[in-house]
């Protein structure tokens, strides 16, 4: 039980609203965790509060024991913690493949180089062509991204996300808006890449959940009212009368 | 002394409050579309051409009138046959767009009305002293053009608190997404707003032209003190631009009148350089020198550290 | 073979920079030239800025006249035996301190993009065009700052009195700060810039600051505008409060953007465009800048990707083979759009001559015709032609969109 993404006894309020309340969750090392939560719960607003776009307005974030709280999201992402878009979010007047290119840049230490030609960095545009390759998109290289279907700039949005080689994944209802076939494709492509990482992701659809999460916490109202595995988030009372109940109607 | 300050006062209020009628309709635009005018001290400009035309066959008193409707039905059209289409590429282009019509605009007018200054005059029956004080005239037309002024202000005051339209033009001042959720002809919204903010520019134009003289530069001299005025006094706030514009105003007249140069400030201390030292500019740098620098450092200090400005609840 | 095409062109162009006098070798036409060069410089540093980094600039021309005026006092202080230093190589001081200016500003104003930049911009402009009548010392005041390039140490032989030598000066700088630029965009901090103009809050989360990744371009901007403002120096031996007041800064946002942000060599294509408007077009009617504004007007309405930006969007049907489905069209629409502009043109001409022109003169000379503006035929015929020419644009137009449309089909579906 090696936890690497802890939050403890997190707030954060708007005005006099309270969005998160007093939030405990410990993410463990490698695991596939899945956060749910009604519309509204404040699972976007907890992901913005991990990775730096919001500040919190109590507790503390730890990752590997260090704090975030502070730090700007580009010193957060550096750290090793990248995050998806619920909306997508990518860069969508370059190619394809300046977009994965432009994701690996930082970790492979580039910086702010302005003596290096990026044509010229093999090793660069060899990496950039495997994330390519292992989302598919190996065939749309030269395309501009805006141009992309809906769920192929889904598949971007992930590559961008985990090109960088981050350890610690963070995906905001990555399956949202797909037909079930891209769904089912989209999950598939997720577990490939979060092989010997840590995940954590937002979703709404439970059948996505159930396979791919190790464990479930579910977000109710700003508070987390339950933590476990699967089996145990489905037999929770508290969660079925909160939540769940309503949504196994909706799945039969 | 006292002279001087109820005179710098006096000047200062009538330059501020025209200041204000220019910034009014720039933050009337501003608010309502989130675009910023670049050519709004262009149509200003065409609100004194206007005005001067009308004025050869019918005197100064009709162009008030006509000169402000002209320049707004203008601004209108502007707005339904260029800026729409501009609005879709973003907040960049339509700065660009309302760039390339202040440059049009003035090459327009040089075409239309030549390039020398025009003899637009302030109608005779303003042409007295209003009173006279330590030997000096305060002309009937300056405490006219704040008469007006003020008028405005008070206008648009009460059309934003007590109508329905200003009900609108609050909403889409507080939350400009909303205002369409709400089943109102936005396109026509802006169209009208843009009328009626650059016929605000046409007014100030109409009466600022006799004093200010009428030439095709009349818009550069402005165009950059307006952005600065809303900027300063909060984007989107009224009452914000009328304490800039009115800062603004005495700032300059106050500035002008006042003959301190640093080394008055040095002699306090007893510190004096050579005329020829490398840096005697800098000893010799008086108010009145700097006073054109004011509103420019005052606009990018807000812009660094109150991005808000002084009373608007939004970002720039 | 990429690589092989790209070294062609660069090669190509050092061979056009170095014939170009052989073919235009007047004193008027080697100070076009020269003009051109300086100009293709500023615009592209402006580019750096606003195609590269989504920065939009209205104060661009302070590092461009700040690196001139220090590029003159260089200049002085070389004839005054102070320091010693080649004429080739004052460009670099007024780049460096560009530079300097650059990095001082931009460590404040690249905080933000958008509106608060551009704003800013203009305020640092104002500013230093303000100062710059108050500064006596640096500016000059009214009259500018003067300098002799003659009197600094020969270079290889050559002093620079002629016009020719002074040409492959600003020839030699222009390719090389041509290429510099090039390359930086081609650099992590270049291709970064662009992520940061797409999306700069997502840039945030692949690990980059979107304030360092703007200052940097800033500061290389910066750079080369002080570069141009070096060259023009030389060129023109003053530097005014003009070269570095917002009429400059507007002028090469005019020109960046008519060229096209969106392509490299866009902005090349709006200096040599606007140089030429500026010094040929000039000679022929008063009312150049007219034309200019409504270039300009166009551009942002109608083609806001700029005229190279239009030759760009033609690559989908140039690689679907189908360029030439287009060749018909374009021309029957093209014809009568350009004689409707003629008689636009033609208009605005006979108004200007018939408003402004020596009184008692009554016959201008009107795309090689003589008209005489106080009879009233010439106004029905150029009316009649215009309105004639524009009906036929809105009639033919539909079908260059269709033709437009079918040339631009995905090739699969066209097939079935």
């Amino acid at each position: 039980m090696n936890s690497i993404l802890s939050l403890t006894g997190v707030s954060k309020s708007f005005d006099a609203t309270e969005i998160i309340r007093s939030v405990d969750l410990d993410i463990i090392e490698g695991e596939r965790h899945a956060i749910i939560g009604p519309n509204g719960a404040g699972k976007s607003t907890l992901y913005n509060l991990i990775t730096g776009r919001y500040s919190v307005s109590q507790g503390s974030i730890r990752l590997r024991g260090r704090e975030l709280a502070g730090l700007q999201p580009f010193e957060i992402n550096r750290l090793g913690l990248a995050r998806s878009f619920q909306v997508t979010n990518i860069f969508s007047n370059l190619t394809v493949f300046e977009n994965i290119r432009c994701a690996l840049l930082w970790s492979m230490q580039y910086r702010y180089s302005f003596w290096h030609l990026v044509r010229k960095q093999k090793q660069l545009n060899e990496e950039s062509e495997q994330v390519l390759q292992q989302i598919g998109l190996g065939a749309r290289k030269d395309m501009l991204a805006g141009v992309l279907t809906y769920a192929e700039q889904r598949s971007l949005e992930l590559g961008i996300t985990i090109a960088g080689g981050a350890d610690v994944i963070l995906l905001d209802e990555p399956v949202a808006g797909m037909s079930h076939t891209e769904a089912d494709q989209s999950v598939e492509l997720i577990k490939r890449i979060s092989e010997g990482k840590t995940l954590v992701v937002v979703e709404h659809d439970m059948g996505v959940v159930f396979n791919l999460a190790d464990r479930i916490s579910v977000l109710v109202y700003g508070e987390i009212i339950a933590t476990g595995v699967p089996e145990e988030i489905r037999n929770d009372i508290k969660v079925q009368e909160a939540y769940l109940g309503s949504l196994d109607e909706q799945d039969a | 002394m006292v002279e001087i300050v109820i005179f710098s006062t006096l000047n200062g209020l009538v330059t501020g409050l025209l200041l204000f009628m220019l910034a009014s309709g720039l933050t009337l635009i501003f608010s309502m579309m989130g675009i910023l005018n670049f050519a709004h001290a262009s149509f200003y400009m065409l609100g004194a051409y206007f005005a001067y035309s009308v004025s050869l066959f019918l005197g100064f008193w009709p162009g008030l009138i006509v000169a402000p409707l002209l320049v707004g039905v203008l601004g209108a059209l502007v707005e339904r046959y260029g800026l729409r289409y501009v609005h879709k590429s973003g907040h960049v282009a339509e700065l660009v767009f309302t760039f390339g019509l202040a440059f049009f605009i003035e090459e327009l007018v040089q075409f239309a009305w030549g390039k020398e200054t025009k003899n637009y005059q302030q109608p005779e029956i303003l042409d007295f002293p209003l009173f006279t004080l330590f030997g000096q005239n305060f002309p009937a037309y300056k405490g006219f053009m704040i008469f007006i002024s003020i008028a405005i202000f008070i206008g648009l005051y009460q059309v934003i608190t007590r109508t329905r339209i200003g009900l609108i033009i609050q909403a889409a001042i507080s939350h400009p997404n909303a205002v369409s959720s709400l089943g109102h002809n936005v396109p026509l919204i802006f169209m009208g707003a843009f009328g009626v903010g650059t016929a605000l520019a046409g007014v100030a134009g109409v009466i600022a032209g006799p004093v200010l003289t009428t030439f095709p530069g009349m818009a550069l001299v402005l165009g950059s003190i307006v952005f600065v005025i809303v900027v300063v006094g909060g984007l989107g706030s009224l009452t914000g631009a009328l304490i800039a514009s009115l800062l603004i105003g005495l700032l300059q007249s106050y500035a002008i009148a006042l003959e301190f140069a640093v080394n008055d400030l040095l002699a306090l201390f007893d510190i004096s350089f050579d005329a020829d030292h490398f840096l005697n500019d800098l000893w010799t740098l008086s108010l009145p020198q700097i006073a054109p620098v004011l509103p420019y450092l005052l606009l990018v200090l807000i812009l660094i550290f109150r991005p808000t400005g002084l009373l608007g609840k939004r970002e720039t | 073979m990429a690589k092989v095409r790209g070294l062609l062109v660069w090669i190509a162009s050092l061979a056009v920079l170095l014939l170009l006098p052989g073919l235009f070798d007047s004193v008027l036409s080697l100070s076009i030239l020269n003009q051109m060069g300086i100009t293709i410089i500023f615009a592209l540093s402006y580019n750096m800025l606003l195609g590269q980094g989504g920065m939009l600039s209205f104060g661009h021309a302070v590092y461009f006249g700040l690196g001139g005026f220090m590029a003159v006092h260089s200049l002085n202080y070389i004839e005054a035996e102070v320091f010693s230093l080649p004429v080739i190589l004052l460009p670099l001081i007024g780049g460096l301190f560009g530079l300097l200016f650059a990095v001082f500003i931009g460590s404040f104003s690249t905080r933000r993009a958008g509106t608060v930049f551009a704003m800013i911009s203009l305020g640092i402009g104002e500013m230093i065009a303000a100062c710059s009548l108050i500064f006596v010392g640096f500016f000059g005041g009214e009259e500018g700052i003067s300098g002799d390039r003659t009197m600094a140490p020969e270079f290889f032989g050559f002093d620079f009195a002629q016009d020719l030598e002074v040409y492959y000066l600003i020839a030699g700088w222009v390719f090389v700060a041509t290429l510099l630029m090039y390359l930086f965009s081609q650099t992590p901090a270049g291709r970064i810039a662009n992520a940061v103009r797409d999306n700069p809050e997502r840039a945030e989360f692949i690990g980059y600051s979107q304030r360092m990744v703007r200052f940097i371009s800033f500061c290389g901007a910066g750079f080369f505008a002080g570069v141009a403002g070096g060259l023009f120096a030389i060129n023109y031996e003053i530097l005014t409060e003009e070269n570095l007041n917002a009429i400059t800064s507007g002028n090469v946002l005019l020109m960046t953007y008519i060229g096209g942000t969106g392509v490299f060599v866009g902005p090349i294509v709006g200096a040599v465009l606007l140089t030429l408007l500026q010094t040929v077009l000039s000679n022929y009617t008063e009312l150049w800048q007219l034309y200019v504004g409504l270039l300009f007007v166009a551009t942002v309405m109608f083609m806001p990707a700029g005229l190279t930006g239009v030759l760009m969007i033609h690559t989908v049907a140039w690689k679907n083979g189908r360029l030439r489905q287009l060749i018909l069209p374009y021309i029957t629409v093209g014809v009568p759009a350009f004689v409707l502009l003629c008689a636009i043109v033609g208009l605005l001409e006979m108004l200007q001559f018939y408003r402004h022109g020596v009184v008692g003169e009554h016959e201008m000379t009107l795309f090689f015709v003589s008209v005489d503006t106080s009879s009233v035929w010439p106004w029905i015929v150029t009316l009649l032609i215009a309105a004639t020419a524009g009906y036929l644009v809105k009639a033919l137009t539909p079908r260059l969109l269709s033709a437009w449309a079918s040339a631009n089909a995905p090739l699969e579906r066209a097939k079935t």
